[in-house]
C-alpha cells in the first residue's frame, strides 16, 4: 500500500485551492491523497504512515483551480465549494478535493450525486453555512454610535461575514456601517452609497471597538419593550424559542442582553438555560470523543 | 373606557403591540426587491425572521395596532368596545420613526400595521393610508409592509393602501358565516369577502402589467397548475426535466398545453358549484354563483360586487406594483363549533377562489369572560392548530385535496398521526413505492418524504441507484418512510403492509411535534391507545 499524503493548507478558499492544485499536480493517485486545513484541530495527532506536505497559498494556482471549476463543472458548483470553504467543519478541505475529483469527471451533474459520501459532505456544509448566514441576516443587531455609524458584533460558528455583508450593503446603502466578527478579528466596513471592504482587525483596534459601544440607546429600550409585550403569555414556551434562536446566537442580540437594573431577577432563568445549553454541548463532545476512541482502537487493531 | 392623554411612545408601543399580538402571520415573505438609492430597505423573497419571542413565535415585522380603540364589540377580542382597557393611538410620525429606527438596527424586516376601528372604517383606513404614504414617500422606506384592510372601508381607500403595502390581509375572523354572526355581530361575511375579492382582482391586474414583479402566485396555485389535467406519464416527463433543472423546457411544456378557463372574470365568478362542497358551506357561504346561475341568483343579498379595476395607475403605477407579496387571511380555531373538515374545505376554497398566499389559523385564547365563548379545558387548542397547518401544507405543496384528507364521517384530524400518515395508513393499497422509479408526486405521498427530499431523490437516482442509507443523507425520515417504500425491490426491514401492524409500529415512534405543542401541558404524549375513544374511531 502506498503511503498516504496529507496536504495541509491555510484556512481560506485560496489556501484550499492552492493545496488542491499541488495535490492534483502530484499525480500521486486521488485515493492516497488527503487535504486538511491547519489550525482546525484542537489536539493534533500526527498519523503514522503518512507524509505531511505543507502548501503555501498561491493566488495564481488558486485562481487556476477556480477558473477550471467554473468552466468544467459549473458556476453553481463553484459557489457550493466556496460556501463549504467558509464552514467550521474540519472535513471541508478534503471533501472539497474529492468533490472536485468527481466534478471534473462528471461535470455539472456532480451536484446531484447525493449517494456519494463527498458530495454529501459538500451538500451538508453548504446547507449548514447557508442556514447560518440566513439566520444572521436576521440576528445581526446594529447599535448607533454617536457619529451615526451603525456597528454590529457577531461571533458566528461558520465564517458567514462576507456572505451576509452584501445583503446589508444593499439594504442599508445610505448608512455607514461596520460588522465585526469578534472571534476571527475581521470586519466588513460599508461607506454610505459606496462599496464595502473586508479587513482584518488588530488586537488594539479590537479592544477599542469592544469598549466604544457601551451606551444606552432609546430605541434599544423600545425594542425590548416591544419584544416583551408581543409574546403571548398563554403560549409561553422557552424551549421552542431556544430551538429557533440557540443560545450562541444571543450574545450580541439586543433583546437578550441584560439591563443592569433588571439583571438580578433574570439571572436565575438565564443561568438555567445556559446550563441546559451547556449540557447539550457536553453531550455532543462526549459522543465525539467516543467516536475518536473507537477509531483509535480500530487503527491499533490493524 | 380609559383614555390616557400624553402617553410616552414607550407606553403606546407597549399597549399597541400587546394588543396586536394575537394577530398571526408575522411573515415577511413573498416579494424580493432590491434596495434603491435614496431610500432605505429591500425585501427578500423567502422572508427573514429577526427574533423569536418568549412564546417561540417568529418576530419578523414591527407588529402593532394603529389604535386599540374600537367601535366594534367582537366577543373574542381583547380590544372590544366593552372592555375596560387603556386605549391609545399612534400618530403617523410615531409609526414611521419607530419603523425606520428599528429597521436601521436590523431588529425588523418591516411593518405589520393593523388597527381597531376608530370612528368609522373609512376614517381608520384613511389614517392608516396616510401613515403608509408618509413612510414610503417622506421617510423613503423600501422594506416590507404588511397591512390589514378594514372591512367596510371604501374601495378607493383600500386600493391606496394596496399601492403602498407589500402584503395585505383581511381577517376572515371565523371559519363560517354563522360563527361570525355569533361572535362578531357587527361584522358580516360580505364585508369581509368584498375587499379580499377587490385585492385579488387588483393583484391580477398588476401582474398583467408588471409580470411577476407585480405580484406572484402562491404555492397552492403552482402545485395545482403542475398537476392540472395531466396523466402520470406527462407529469413524469415534466418531472424529469424539472429536476434536472431545465426550467425553460418545462415552462415550454406547460405553456404549450391549452389551459382551461383562464379568463379572469370567468374564474372569479365561478365557484361553489360543486354540490358536495356547497353542502358543507352554509348558505351565506355560497356567495359566488356559477356562471350559469348568475341571473337567477343575482338578488342574493350576499352576492359580492364585481370589483372595479385599479383606478390609480397614474398616481402609483410603476413604483412597486399592487400588493406584490399577495394577500393572506386568518381565522380563529376552536371558538366556534366548526369541524376540521369544514375548516380545511374553507381553506381550500380560499386558495382556489381568492388566490390567497396563505391562510393562517390561530388557536382560540379566551381573553374575555363571555357566555358565548367556549371554555377549553386544555388551554388553547394548539395540537389542532398544528394539524390544520400540516393539512394546509399538504394542500399547498403536496397536491392533496381537502376531500382526501377528511370526510364527513371522519370530520376531525387524528390526534395521534399527522394528516399525511393518517392518509397513507388508510391507503395502503398504493404502497410500497419503489424509490428508484416512482415519480415525484408519488414520492411526495410517502410519509417521511417532503418536497425537498422528493426533489433530491429524483435527481440523485439518475446518478446511481439509491440505497436506504443514501435516503437518510438526502433527508428522508426513514423511521416513518420505511413502511411505505422499497429500494431496488427490497424493504428496509421485513415488515407487513397491514393497517394494524403499521399503526402499532408508528405509534411507537413519538411524532416529533414542534415544541410549542409539547410544552404547554398538552396531554398528547400521555394518552394511550385504549383510553382514547377518538383514536379508535378516527384512526
Amino acid at each position: 500500500m502506498k503511503e498516504k499524503r496529507i496536504y495541509q493548507c491555510e484556512d481560506s478558499l485560496e489556501g484550499i485551492f492552492s493545496a488542491v492544485y499541488i495535490a492534483w499536480a502530484s499525480r500521486y493517485g486521488h485515493d492516497n491523497i488527503e487535504l486538511e486545513v491547519l489550525g482546525m484541530e484542537e489536539e493534533y495527532n500526527l498519523r503514522l504512515f503518512s507524509e505531511y506536505i505543507m502548501v503555501e497559498s498561491n493566488p495564481e494556482n488558486a485562481s487556476k483551480v477556480a477558473n477550471s471549476i467554473k468552466k468544467k463543472i459549473s458556476a453553481h458548483a463553484y459557489q457550493m465549494v466556496a460556501k463549504a470553504a467558509l464552514s467550521n467543519d474540519k472535513r471541508k478541505a478534503n471533501a472539497i478535493y474529492h468533490f472536485l475529483v468527481r466534478g471534473f469527471a462528471y461535470g455539472a451533474k456532480v451536484e446531484d450525486h447525493l449517494s456519494d459520501p463527498y458530495v454529501q459532505i459538500i451538500f451538508e456544509l453548504n446547507r449548514n453555512v447557508g442556514n447560518d448566514a440566513h439566520l444572521y441576516t436576521g440576528f445581526v443587531r446594529f447599535t448607533e454610535l454617536d457619529n451615526g455609524i451603525l456597528f454590529a458584533k457577531i461571533e458566528p460558528k461558520n465564517n458567514v461575514l462576507e456572505i451576509i455583508t452584501p445583503h446589508f450593503a444593499d439594504r442599508l446603502s445610505k448608512e455607514n456601517f461596520m460588522i465585526l466578527d469578534v472571534k476571527r478579528k475581521i470586519a466588513t466596513i460599508h461607506r454610505s452609497y459606496s462599496t464595502w471592504i473586508l479587513t482584518t482587525i488588530s488586537d488594539e483596534e479590537l479592544n477599542t471597538l469592544l469598549t466604544v459601544t457601551e451606551k444606552k440607546e432609546k430605541y434599544e429600550k423600545l425594542w425590548k419593550t416591544f419584544f416583551e409585550s408581543i409574546a403571548i403569555k398563554e403560549r409561553e414556551n422557552k424551549v421552542c424559542q431556544r430551538n429557533h434562536v440557540a443560545m450562541h446566537y444571543r450574545k450580541y442580540m439586543t433583546e437578550f442582553m441584560e439591563d443592569k437594573e433588571d439583571k438580578v431577577d433574570k439571572e436565575d432563568k438565564v443561568d438555567k438555560e445556559d446550563k441546559e445549553d451547556r449540557v447539550d454541548k457536553e453531550d455532543r463532545v462526549v459522543k465525539e470523543d467516543k467516536v475518536v476512541i473507537e477509531v483509535k482502537i480500530e487503527n491499533e487493531g490493524k | 373606557m380609559i383614555i390616557q392623554e400624553s402617553m410616552t411612545i414607550e407606553q403606546k408601543l407597549s399597549i399597541l403591540s400587546d394588543a396586536a399580538k394575537y394577530d398571526v402571520a408575522c411573515t415577511s415573505s413573498g416579494v424580493g426587491r432590491d434596495g434603491k438609492d435614496g431610500s432605505i430597505g429591500n425585501t427578500v423573497a423567502s422572508g427573514i425572521c429577526h427574533a423569536f419571542s418568549a412564546d417561540g413565535r417568529c418576530i419578523s415585522l414591527l407588529k402593532i395596532l394603529f389604535t386599540n380603540e374600537c367601535i366594534y364589540d367582537c366577543k373574542y377580542c381583547i380590544n372590544r368596545a366593552s372592555n375596560d382597557v387603556p386605549r391609545t393611538t399612534f400618530t403617523p410620525e410615531e409609526v414611521c420613526s419607530l419603523t425606520m429606527e428599528f429597521y436601521r438596527r436590523n431588529y425588523i424586516e418591516g411593518l405589520f400595521l393593523s388597527s381597531g376601528i376608530i370612528k368609522t372604517p373609512n376614517y381608520t383606513m384613511e389614517l392608516i393610508g396616510r401613515t403608509l404614504k408618509m413612510l414610503r414617500t417622506e421617510y423613503h422606506f423600501n422594506g416590507y409592509i404588511h397591512c390589514k384592510a378594514i372591512p367596510g372601508a371604501d374601495a378607493e381607500l383600500i386600493e391606496t393602501i394596496g399601492w403602498f403595502a407589500d402584503r395585505m390581509s383581511v381577517n376572515l375572523e371565523l371559519p363560517t358565516a354563522e360563527g361570525l354572526k355569533l361572535l362578531a355581530p357587527h361584522k358580516n361575511r360580505k364585508n369581509i369577502l368584498n375587499p379580499i375579492r377587490q385585492i385579488q382582482a387588483g393583484i391580477e391586474e398588476s401582474r398583467e402589467n408588471f409580470g411577476m414583479m407585480g405580484g406572484n402566485k402562491g404555492a397552492y396555485w403552482h402545485t395545482r397548475r403542475k398537476l392540472d389535467q395531466k396523466s402520470i406519464a406527462q407529469k413524469r416527463e415534466e418531472d424529469a426535466l424539472l429536476h434536472i433543472g431545465h426550467k425553460d423546457q418545462i415552462r415550454r411544456v406547460i405553456e404549450s398545453k391549452p389551459e382551461k378557463s383562464v379568463g379572469f372574470s370567468n374564474r372569479i365568478l365561478t365557484g361553489w358549484e360543486d354540490e358536495k362542497e356547497s353542502k358543507i358551506l352554509t348558505p351565506n357561504h355560497r356567495i359566488y354563483q356559477s356562471s350559469q346561475g348568475i341571473s337567477s341568483n343575482i338578488e342574493t343579498p350576499t352576492l359580492i360586487t364585481k370589483p372595479e379595476g385599479l383606478s390609480m395607475w397614474n398616481q402609483f403605477g410603476g413604483n412597486r406594483g399592487f400588493v406584490p407579496a399577495g394577500q393572506s387571511t386568518q381565522m380563529i380555531i376552536g371558538a366556534t363549533g366548526e369541524t376540521d373538515y369544514e375548516i380545511v374545505h374553507v381553506t381550500e376554497a380560499l386558495y382556489q377562489k381568492f388566490d390567497l398566499k396563505r391562510v393562517f389559523f390561530s388557536a382560540f385564547i379566551r381573553v374575555n369572560e363571555d357566555n358565548a365563548l367556549p371554555v377549553l379545558s386544555g388551554g388553547p387548542p394548539l395540537l389542532r392548530e398544528h394539524r390544520l397547518y400540516q393539512a394546509d401544507w399538504l394542500l399547498r405543496y403536496y397536491g392533496f385535496e381537502a376531500t382526501e384528507l377528511l370526510t364527513k364521517e371522519r370530520p376531525n384530524f387524528n390526534v395521534f398521526f399527522d394528516p399525511k400518515c393518517n392518509w397513507a395508513i388508510g391507503h395502503l393499497e398504493q404502497f410500497p413505492v419503489e424509490v428508484n422509479t416512482a415519480d415525484y408526486y408519488t414520492l411526495l405521498r410517502v410519509p417521511g418524504i417532503g418536497p425537498k427530499s422528493a426533489g433530491r431523490i429524483v435527481k440523485a437516482r439518475q446518478m446511481a441507484k439509491l440505497r436506504f442509507e443514501d435516503l437518510k443523507k438526502i433527508g428522508v425520515v426513514l423511521k416513518r418512510a420505511l413502511y411505505f417504500i422499497t429500494c431496488s425491490g427490497k424493504m428496509m426491514y421485513p415488515t407487513k403492509i397491514e393497517e394494524n401492524y403499521i399503526t402499532n409500529q408508528m405509534l411507537q415512534i413519538n411524532e416529533k411535534l414542534p415544541s410549542h405543542i409539547t410544552n404547554g401541558g398538552i396531554t398528547y404524549q400521555q394518552l394511550s391507545l385504549f383510553d382514547n375513544p377518538q383514536m379508535l374511531s378516527n384512526g
